[in-house]
């Protein structure tokens, strides 16, 4: 498989303190990639630095080979989608007012949508699973409703990448099975997916690379077997391996194994 | 929507030149107009010389004020944003003041430097207020508005002082210019003044249509907007210098008339959805017409004395405004 996103040796301050330091990693075309670290470790920044939405202070991001700082937005924005945490809407936009705004980096100034555009804004709708919602004003749905409008937008962008921040925040485990079921049928039609997760529990069995974000260190990956080590996940997360559900499940898991 | 509104307008038109001291009917514009019946010398001067200028005069106030108001709400996703709350009308009273009083003799390529101090003032402070409230790469929606408020307050205060110490030279004449343009009395303009005002208006208006678009991505917020391919900064200096024009048009018809570019676009988006490329055409009619029947309210209501238009509508829109906070109050708690 063919490099769709390389970051390399990334750095990024925010005022005054070093957020990201010496970030690389490597997105394969069709890949599905969990983003993992503790809170302020710099997960939402590196998915907007991927997106292009922020420039690190040093480093290279490369997008097919070509560094992004040479492309347009447009270019970048007709690649890659993120779906941020929030979305919060000032008038009372409909689902597919919301959705059609997926369709800017095609539309020029002068010209309104047109043919093209309305079919991939139902085609969006159709996959994200929220076509019977479209007239629905966006600001009176639940969390997960907004969740897939919200990977509908980045859909109607028609991209290559989807760039997810924490998409299961806020949903119940009902939803948060809906939208991982949502995540792999878009893998499956050949979108690569790089998601922040808090979760954990989630990481395992449904992404092929995990990375980790620690503080200080420099990131990490691999698969979700290598990375989600009880060792490795005590010391990224400063956790105490016998106060964590998560941790003494894991340790039970890998005595398992090794027996 | 547009055919109705364009009928209405035309129809509040006929009825605000008629409706005065001077009654002159429908029925008579309708025969001079089909050349039934031509009007009396006196009907003709009262018509070209007082009441059409004037009457066209509102409508071009109120559509750059529903515009920029238009325009602002939407760059600043505040439906509170309207040009008198951020301080655009202001910093345009202040440079008109200035205008009024120092250089009431100047003009530029046909621009009296009143109305381009005016755009200046307008301008000026829109940037000003703009860099106060931006932080960290984003605009921080209660420093806006208390930024807006602080120097829309002291600059229109500040106006007072022109009265005060009136330098046009003119005496009474010179200060009850000032004053009305304080209190929000439409001019009658000369009919030059009126073409450059409708063409400037115009021009604002055509250079803003193909940002309503983006004015849609940008109610996302910046980031979102940015991500989706538009160059943010750009836009927003686009639209706040379209803005500035808009108001600069109004406040130099009309002086200082609070809360037309509140509510005129509130009222437009709750009737038709949010979509600035819809709301543009008729926030600009709507805001004509809302202008004309209130200054023909303005001139008659109390006739033969007249209250400036500006203090009739500030009675409706308070309470408006009232109700807008009121009711917008789970997006501005802090």
């Amino acid at each position: 498989m063919s490099s769709l996103l390389r970051v390399e040796g990334v750095d990024f301050d925010f005022q005054g303190h070093r957020v990201l330091r010496q970030a690389t990693f490597d997105l394969e075309e069709g890949s599905c990639s969990a983003m993992i670290g503790t809170n302020g470790s710099g997960k939402t920044t590196l998915l907007r630095i991927a997106a292009g939405v922020l420039r690190p202070a040093a480093g290279s991001v490369r997008l097919r080979g070509r560094p992004m700082a040479a492309l347009s937005l447009k270019e970048i924005a007709r690649t890659i989608a993120l779906v941020p945490q929030q979305l919060e809407l000032p008038f009372d936009f409909t689902v597919q007012q919301v959705v059609e705004q997926g369709r800017t980096p095609y539309i020029g100034m002068l010209r309104g949508p047109g043919r093209t555009d309305r079919i991939a804004v139902d085609r969006a709708l159709d996959l994200a699973d929220v076509s019977r919602l479209r007239h629905r004003i966006f600001n009176e749905l639940s969390g997960g409703e907004r969740q897939r409008v919200k990977i509908a937008l980045g859909l109607a962008q028609q991209p290559r990448l989807l760039l997810l921040d924490e998409p299961t925040q806020n949903l119940d485990i009902g939803r948060q099975v809906e939208l991982i079921d949502l995540l792999h049928f878009l893998r499956d039609e050949g979108i690569t997916i790089l998601a922040s997760m808090h979760d954990l529990h989630l990481v395992d069995k449904n992404f092929s690379t995990v990375l980790l974000l620690s503080p200080g260190q420099a990131l990490a990956s691999g698969s979700p077997e290598q990375m989600l080590k009880p060792s490795i996940l005590e010391h990224a997360f400063q956790c105490p391996p016998d106060r964590h559900p998560l941790l003494i499940e894991r340790a039970e898991l890998y005595r398992k194994e090794a027996r | 929507m547009l055919a109705s509104l364009t009928a209405a307008l035309g129809l509040v038109t006929l009825v605000s030149v008629g409706t005065g001291a001077v009654a002159i009917s429908p029925r008579t514009l309708f025969a001079a107009m089909l050349g039934h019946q031509p009007l009396t010398q006196m009907q003709r001067l009262i018509l070209f010389q007082i009441r059409l200028p004037r009457v066209l005069a509102s409508g071009l106030v109120g559509s750059g004020l529903a515009l920029a108001g238009l325009l602002f709400q939407g760059l600043f996703r505040n439906p509170i944003a309207d040009p008198y709350v951020i301080g655009s009308s202001g910093g345009a009273i202040f440079g008109a003041c200035i205008g009024i009083s120092f250089f009431s003799q100047w003009s530029v390529f046909g621009f009296s430097a009143t109305a381009l101090l005016a755009f200046a003032g307008s301008a000026a402070t829109m940037a000003l207020v703009y860099s106060l409230a931006r932080s960290g790469g984003r605009t921080n929606v209660v420093t806006l508005l208390l930024a807006g408020f602080a120097i829309s307050t002291m600059f229109t205060n500040s106006s007072y002082f022109f009265e005060l110490f009136d330098r046009t030279g003119n005496g009474k004449a010179g200060k009850d210019v000032l004053a009305s343009w304080l209190h929000g009395v439409v001019s009658i303009p000369s009919w030059t003044e009126l073409g450059v005002s409708a063409a400037l208006l115009a021009l604002a208006t055509v250079a803003a249509l193909p940002l309503m678009r983006t004015l849609n991505t940008l109610v996302l917020g910046d980031e979102y907007a940015q991500q989706l391919g538009i160059r943010v900064e750009s836009a927003r200096v686009s639209i706040i210098l379209i803005g500035s024009l808009m108001t600069a048009v109004a406040v130099s018809l009309g002086g200082m008339i609070m809360f037309a570019g509140l509510i005129v676009p509130h009222v437009a988006r709750l009737l038709l959805g949010p979509d600035h490329v819809r709301l543009l055409p008729v926030s600009a009619l709507a805001g004509a017409i809302f202008l004309m029947l209130a200054d023909t309210l303005a001139r008659t209501i109390f006739a033969p004395s007249e209250i400036p238009v500006g203090v009739l509508i500030a009675f409706v829109g308070g309470p408006f405004f009232l109700y807008l906070l009121r009711k917008m109050k789970r997006s501005y708690t802090v």
